[in-house]
């Protein structure tokens, strides 16, 4: 074959394949934008409600996205609250204090922990439900708690993953400033290692709620259901976005609610790369903020 | 100060080790939930035979067949589509437009599977039924299409990655001698990135295997063994959101653990699969 | 004259290994109190891996491994400064270190020169004011930031970046100060005041400094150390 022949071959296949998945990308983003368009509105949203009503919480919204959308919130705000404090202080271990012959061994553990399908970790959720229900607490169900637990999970080794590469990608000019002044081990992670990570831990941590508000298998078997309202505690099921689309899918009634599934396909796709584009943002700003060179 | 850092240390230290026995604790206890099972020394048996519970056959053939045909569908589709688009990207750049096909592909990562599973009932499955003009259009190949749609940034991040490590010495070398690009691909690029490619493929391979979403919604979980990629079929990751709807003591109910137990197998295998073969590659 | 000042620093029989190749061999020295002692020779033999074994900075890097006895005379008699009960973090108070390239900490002047005593655990907030300003005069930097101290540090030129970072490791009054080529990324008059300033600093402290720079060298050094092929030779 000659050279040029096989060159061009290749440009042909390179461009193919680029415009192929650019075209299906975009086939989809446009199919939701063209079937939800019409449907974007408050009224989807908080249906007759008032919304401000419906924020303070003092009507219900029967028929809108609202408590789907609260419920995506609130399970948010859970699994973040339980995953990072565990997930920072096991990054900082593993950069810091951990010694390398061990070091492996945890990080296995934690990409196998990444590895795992959501889906196992929900059934997993729901064992222990399960379990707790029959031994010690019959008035537990699934819930907004358990969810935010089997959630929080999920995220944990990317949190972990984020917050120990962050600190070990470090210069050795940074790490070796407060020593030299005196400071104890603990004292230079504190004031000066973590908030020159703080970026890259900063963006994991916006990509891992962005991960928490897509996940539809691990909620969907620890306390998801189609109509909650928004939850009255922490142990009541709830509702959800990416539940309500799986929901809408299979058991629209009419072709309004099948129209109301496309909008709530916008409304996710729109919080996910939002916060996708904030985390590489902030990455981006912090970042050079740190390095600062007037 | 020194009871403080100690205590610290200790609190990081319990952090990690809670992290890491979360691994654990979730393999075992799903061990213990299909113990029952196990017990009856009846794991493979389980593995092969059909679903038929009016027959009393609870076997999690059909389903491990669905999902490695699925995945595996997946791949070949998603394969050649990675490799070109990390082509453009890597190897070619034409007019530097190869940054911007990958921060599309990086914004790719952020789209939720369950999007794809809903385009892929209103969009793909009408197509598909069209086309074939056979069955319901919610099928494996359905399925696989969307799958791969959904895998492919993992593989083309990957393959730009291996790409971007070739060492511009051994590139600048081809160029000097006059070869092109194939030729550049094939000698130098190829042999340092297999590896890291392979790497990816395993990765995208057990991320397809563990979706739940598109299978779920798209691949018609029919319980029979399927025949043709036109055929419905049932993944093991549906099969658990399935049944969970069923009774709690019911062996139907104590099979998803062994499927569950599969899957953490399975996906746990090829990240080891992934790390030996870093390994070799660092001690060359 | 120099056999007349007491001895500040004793250095005996030092070994260096880092992954396991030795840097330094059996270097055996000692170091007069309120002088300045420069250590010149080829780059990258272990000048600055030298240093590092005088106030233990080492340790916070992973792979060296060291043999011998390290002595500093802080009070009337001699520490050991590798005694397991002796704080690693109260030797680094006592012998600061400035580096190459200055490192500012992203944080306004005040803080960055009030963060030694932050980290000592110093809270009387007059002391620490009282200090800053001491320390920023002793270091010809005052007049020039006195009206910005909450101004972020690297907003600084170079010149007055490294004289930050002097004052920031004078803070504390360190009985030994040591440099590592501190004008070396500088311009030739902020390299100066720099020499000006360590001339200064003599009466209160006994300085090591790292240079590449002989003319410097000869300017204001007492006296001079050649490291090569890892070990230490007087020069004179």
């Amino acid at each position: 074959m000659k050279p040029e022949f096989s060159d061009r071959l290749f440009n042909y296949f390179s461009w193919g394949c680029s415009m192929l998945l650019i075209g299906a990308v975009l086939t989809i983003i446009s199919f939701l934008i063209a079937n939800g368009y019409n449907v974007l509105s408050l009224h989807l949203i908080f249906d007759d409600t008032r919304p401000l009503d419906a924020i303070f919480l003092k009507t219900q919204v029967f028929d809108g996205l609202f408590p789907a959308i609260a419920g995506t919130v609130f399970l948010i705000l859970l699994s973040i609250l339980f995953a990072v404090p565990i997930g920072l202080a096991t990054g900082i271990f593993l950069a810091e204090y951990c010694p390398p012959k061990i070091k492996r061994h945890f990080s296995l553990l934690f990409d196998i922990l990444a590895g795992i399908p959501s889906i196992v970790v929900g059934l997993f959720g729901f064992c222990v439900t399960l379990f707790l229900h029959h031994y010690f607490y019959s008035r537990l169900f699934p819930c907004l708690l358990i969810s935010a637990f089997s959630l929080a999970f999920l995220i944990l080794p990317y949190i972990i993953w984020t917050t120990q590469i962050s600190l070990e990608t470090l210069p050795l000019s940074v790490r070796l400033t407060a020593p030299g002044l005196g400071a104890t081990k603990l004292q230079n992670i504190f004031y000066v290692l973590l908030p020159s990570s703080l970026s890259g831990i900063l963006s994991g941590i916006i990509l891992s709620i962005g991960r928490c508000a897509e996940d539809t298998a691990v909620i969907m078997l620890t306390g998801a259901v189609a109509s909650a309202g928004i939850p009255r505690s922490v142990f009541s099921s709830f509702e959800a976005l990416p539940f309500y689309i799986y929901y809408i899918s299979s058991q629209y009634s009419d072709n309004s609610e099948l129209m109301k599934g496309y909008g709530a396909c916008l409304i996710l796709l729109f919080i996910c790369i939002t916060l996708f584009v904030l985390a590489h943002w902030i990455k981006k700003r912090l970042y050079q903020k740190i390095l600062y060179q007037p | 100060m020194d009871i403080k850092e100690t205590i610290f240390k200790s609190i990081f230290f319990s952090a990690s080790v809670f992290s890491a026995g979360i691994t654990l604790f979730i393999s075992g206890f799903m061990i213990v939930l299909a113990l029952p099972i196990l017990k009856q020394g009846l794991f493979f048996d389980m593995l092969t035979s059909p679903w038929a519970p009016d027959h009393g056959l609870f076997g999690l053939g059909p389903m491990i067949v669905g999902t490695i045909c699925i995945a595996f569908m997946a791949l070949v589709i998603s394969f050649p589509i990675s490799l070109g688009c990390s082509f453009f990207i890597g190897i070619l750049n034409p007019k530097g437009l190869g940054k911007w096909l990958k921060k599309m592909v990086e914004s790719m990562t952020a789209i939720p599977t369950v999007i794809y599973g809903f385009v892929g009932i209103f969009l793909l499955v009408p197509l598909v039924r069209e086309l074939f003009l056979k069955g319901s259009g919610m099928c494996i190949l359905s399925a696989a299409i969307m799958l791969s749609v959904l895998i492919s940034p993992t593989m083309i991040l990957f393959f730009v990655d291996s790409f971007a490590r070739v060492p511009q010495s051994d590139l600048n070398a081809v160029d000097a001698l006059g070869g092109n690009t194939v030729q550049k691909f094939f000698y130098v690029v190829l042999p340092h990135s297999w590896k890291g490619m392979l790497t990816g493929i395993i990765l995208s391979f057990g991320r397809a295997m563990g979706d739940t979403l598109i299978a779920l919604m798209i691949s018609g979980n029919s319980v029979a063994f399927p025949g043709s990629v036109l055929d419905s079929a049932r993944t093991l990751t549906a099969h658990i959101a399935l049944i969970i709807a069923a009774d709690f003591d019911s062996i139907e109910f104590k099979t998803i653990f062994l499927g569950g137990i599969f899957l953490y197998i399975m996906t746990s295998a090829s990240i080891i699969l992934t790390k030996f073969l870093f390994r070799k590659k660092n001690n060359k | 004259m120099l056999m007349n000042k007491k001895i500040k620093i004793n250095v005996q029989n030092l070994w260096f290994y880092y992954n396991d190749h030795p840097v330094l061999e059996d270097i055996s020295l000692e170091i007069p109190q309120n002088t300045i002692t420069a250590v010149t020779g080829p780059s990258g033999q272990g000048k600055s891996t030298f240093l590092m074994t005088l106030n233990r900075l080492w340790e916070n890097i992973e792979g060296p491994r060291i043999k011998g006895r390290i002595e500093i005379r802080f009070t009337s008699n001699f520490q050991n400064i590798y005694d397991k009960r002796y704080n690693v973090s109260d030797l680094r108070r006592q012998v600061g270190m400035v580096f190459q390239v200055p490192n500012p900490l992203p944080m306004s002047i005040y803080n960055n020169i009030a963060f030694p005593l932050k980290l000592k655990g110093e809270k009387n907030k007059k002391l620490v004011t009282f200090r800053v300003e001491d320390a920023l005069k002793r270091s010809f930097l005052w007049d020039e930031v006195k009206d910005r101290l909450n101004e972020d540090a690297r907003a600084l030129s170079g010149g007055q970046q490294q004289r930050l970072c002097i004052a920031r490791a004078l803070v504390l009054n360190p009985q030994v100060l040591l440099l590592d080529e501190p004008t070396s990324s500088l311009d030739d008059t902020s390299g100066r005041v720099i020499e000006d300033l360590l001339l200064e600093l003599k009466k209160e402290c006994t300085m090591i400094l790292v240079s590449h720079y002989l003319d410097q060298v000869k300017r204001i050094a007492d006296s001079g150390m050649v490291l090569s092929n890892r070990q230490m030779k007087q020069q004179w």
